[in-house]
């Protein structure tokens, strides 16, 4: 056999070796039946293994049958791991300890939250939150934080402070002015109050009459978990489903407002419908949500007409403000980042805050949220609201030209960094009364705690307060 | 729901579950996602019958699938036209539409991928290269030590490839 006859048997050889059932020259025939390479411990006999694991056990020297061995799983030799029982709550009935007597808390007898009881008369008293169907706080909701607390408070209620009063004064003044003249954001330190104050600007501004939309947690617009689809009209990206949803809450907070005044032109939306002129704003509202498609065009429609009107002054508060400012975690079809001016809802919102677009009398009001660390305060808006920047800000570094001019002429309220004697004073009594406190209230635990958060309210109650169980 | 043989619970993130197809993975799950403009939290059931369709095209011949056209985004001073009326004009990108090299153009998956891999080992084989010879005898292959990993190799390195992937396991 020539060297080449040689080589070419050697590859036949490996190319029957290799295809599936082939039986190569030389080599055990395979047999088909097991023609499945499995890892050896596929075939496995369980009974084998538990078998061996009870004789391991004999021969370890099995004691008393408490210590004896026993196999994991259901004796068949399976891994699944073990299902807890499941738990049963008890019936309120045998729910006797006093730790389970909420019922039993003394009512609290706060004042409601109203424009004419937010003077300096109630300084550092706190005033409850109205809730209800069709309210603030159920139509919009609130941040995660004052959620927890709300939770736990026996009625939602937060307290008055200066910086409460000195708001509210400043919105007074929006009844007259447009709302590119009032454009502030709410600046300060972690768990200083931000989104308790602007929550309490919303409810005073709702309780003057106001049209008040609200958006408690503004980072869910830019954290890409809702859904988003190209519009080459505006060449922004919509959010229907977002839309469709604020469109409806809009409504129901503001329903009786919504309901007087009317449209003053045609609102064309999908499939060649047309809302007709003369359609009032709630009907508007209902026409438009029927489909989520139509809730982008809709709520542009409804803004612009509120625009229009000079009866009702509108008021547009915005949690998260950063998150408006930042990249957002949406990407389009060839992966690139989308900013947030390139979603419409947030572009909406920074046109109003920027001054671009206005109300005729109304206000813009922002509040920072600085515990989250994937949306952070550019150094755009930083700058332009006069905080001292905490990235790198020389001369060298590139400030982008679209953020600055939508940042361009907002107003700082700063919050303090701690909060009065007074205020810790009001707040530690608050708490006491809803039984939080494990000891009973004294100056020198007040002190105490009040020290160790540096005035901070968010430490105050949550490390402090709440912090302040025995172990 | 099932696409192309491959069952997607409806509870799951569709970016996850993508990644059940044998020749995906997160990173190239994430760009299909955005290919099809589903966003991060989307569930399975929530995906519309045209981004099912989208997708279902879209893994079904991956190298076929068109260029995303190009959607120029708004800049700060763009105004809008009216609903209803023609749209603005939209100027030339500043990049050649030849010029973008789709990273999603040469994917393969499924049974396309492992043929594609059987197919190089036996190539290794046959030119009769050291990786062919290291596969044929089912040693290691990339220059691990055989005292610890023969048995894995011999698990693992065959011409032929595993059949059936092992549970929740690709080899």
């Amino acid at each position: 056999m020539s060297a080449l006859a040689s080589v070419q048997r050697a590859r036949q050889n490996v190319l029957m070796t290799s295809l599936p059932g082939s039986h190569g020259v030389g080599q055990k025939r395979l047999n088909s039946s097991k023609w499945r390479w499995v890892p050896p411990e596929w075939n496995k006999d369980p009974n084998k293994e538990l078998k061996k694991k009870l004789k391991d056990s004999q021969l370890k020297g099995g004691s008393s049958p408490s210590l004896q061995a026993v196999p994991v799983g259901d004796g068949q030799g399976s891994n699944r791991p073990k299902v807890p029982p499941r738990f049963h709550t008890l019936p309120p009935v045998q729910l006797k300890h006093p730790l389970f007597q909420s019922e039993n808390r003394p009512d609290l007898h706060l004042a409601p939250f109203q424009p004419d009881l937010v003077k300096p008369i109630s300084l550092n008293k706190a005033l409850q939150f109205e809730s209800g169907h069709r309210t603030l706080l159920t139509a919009y909701g609130v941040p995660r934080n004052i959620l927890h607390e709300f939770r736990i408070l026996s009625k939602p209620c937060s307290l008055v402070r200066e910086v409460t009063l000195s708001t509210t004064k400043w919105l007074d003044g929006a009844a007259t002015q447009p709302s590119s003249a009032k454009r502030a954001v709410i600046t300060g330190q972690l768990g200083s109050g931000k989104s308790y104050l602007l929550l309490q600007a919303v409810e005073y501004a709702r309780k003057k009459g106001y049209l008040v939309l609200y958006i408690p947690r503004s980072l869910r617009l830019v954290d890409s978990s809702s859904a988003y689809v190209y519009d080459p009209r505006t060449r922004t990206y919509l959010q229907p489903e977002f839309s469709a949803e604020l469109l409806k809450r809009f409504r129901d907070v503001n329903l009786q407002a919504f309901e007087e005044l009317l449209t003053s032109e045609d609102v064309i939306i999908s499939g060649r419908r047309m809302i007709p002129k003369g359609t009032t704003l709630a009907e508007l509202v209902r026409n438009g949500t029927r489909q989520e498609v139509d809730a982008p065009v809709v709520l542009s429609a409804l803004v612009k007409e509120l625009q229009l009107q000079s009866k009702y002054p509108v008021v547009l508060a915005i949690d998260d403000f950063q998150s408006l400012y930042s990249q957002s975690k949406y990407r389009d079809a060839r992966f690139n980042t989308l900013k947030a001016y390139h979603l419409s809802l947030p572009r909406l919102l920074l046109e109003f805050a920027s001054g671009r677009q206005k109300f005729q009398s109304g206000a813009v009001l922002g509040a920072l949220t600085t515990a989250n660390s994937e949306f952070r305060v550019p150094l755009e808006l930083q700058e332009a609201l006069g905080l001292t920047p905490d990235v790198p800000s020389g001369p060298y570094i590139r400030r982008k030209p679209e953020l600055v001019e939508y940042a361009k002429g907002l107003q700082n309220i700063a919050l303090p960094s701690q909060m009065s004697i007074a205020e810790a004073a009001a707040l530690y009594e608050l708490w006491g009364k809803e039984k939080v406190l494990n000891d009973a209230p004294t100056d020198q635990t007040f002190l105490r705690l009040y020290t160790e958060s540096a005035g901070n309210p968010r430490d105050f109650v949550w490390k402090g307060v709440m912090g302040s169980f025995s172990t | 729901m099932h696409i192309l043989g491959v069952n997607m619970p409806d509870h799951k993130l569709v970016r996850h579950t993508l990644t059940y197809f044998f020749g995906i993975g997160k990173h190239t799950s994430a760009r299909i996602c955005a290919r099809m403009h589903v966003h991060d939290k989307c569930k399975v059931k929530d995906l519309t019958s045209q981004q099912v369709t989208a997708l279902t095209a879209f893994l079904n011949a991956p190298s076929s699938a068109p260029l995303p056209a190009h959607a120029p985004l708004a800049g700060v001073n763009y105004r809008p036209s009216a609903v209803g009326k023609p749209l603005n004009a939209i100027s030339q990108p500043s990049r050649a539409p030849e010029d973008y090299k789709d990273p999603l153009k040469n994917l393969r998956i499924e049974s396309d991928l492992k043929r594609e891999i059987r197919e190089n080992i036996l190539h290794h084989r046959l030119i009769g290269s050291y990786i062919g010879r290291r596969h044929a005898l089912q040693l290691p292959v990339r220059g691990q030590n055989t005292q610890s990993n023969m048995k894995t190799a011999k698990r693992l390195n065959r011409i032929e490839r595993v059949l059936e992937p092992r549970k929740n396991k690709r080899f």
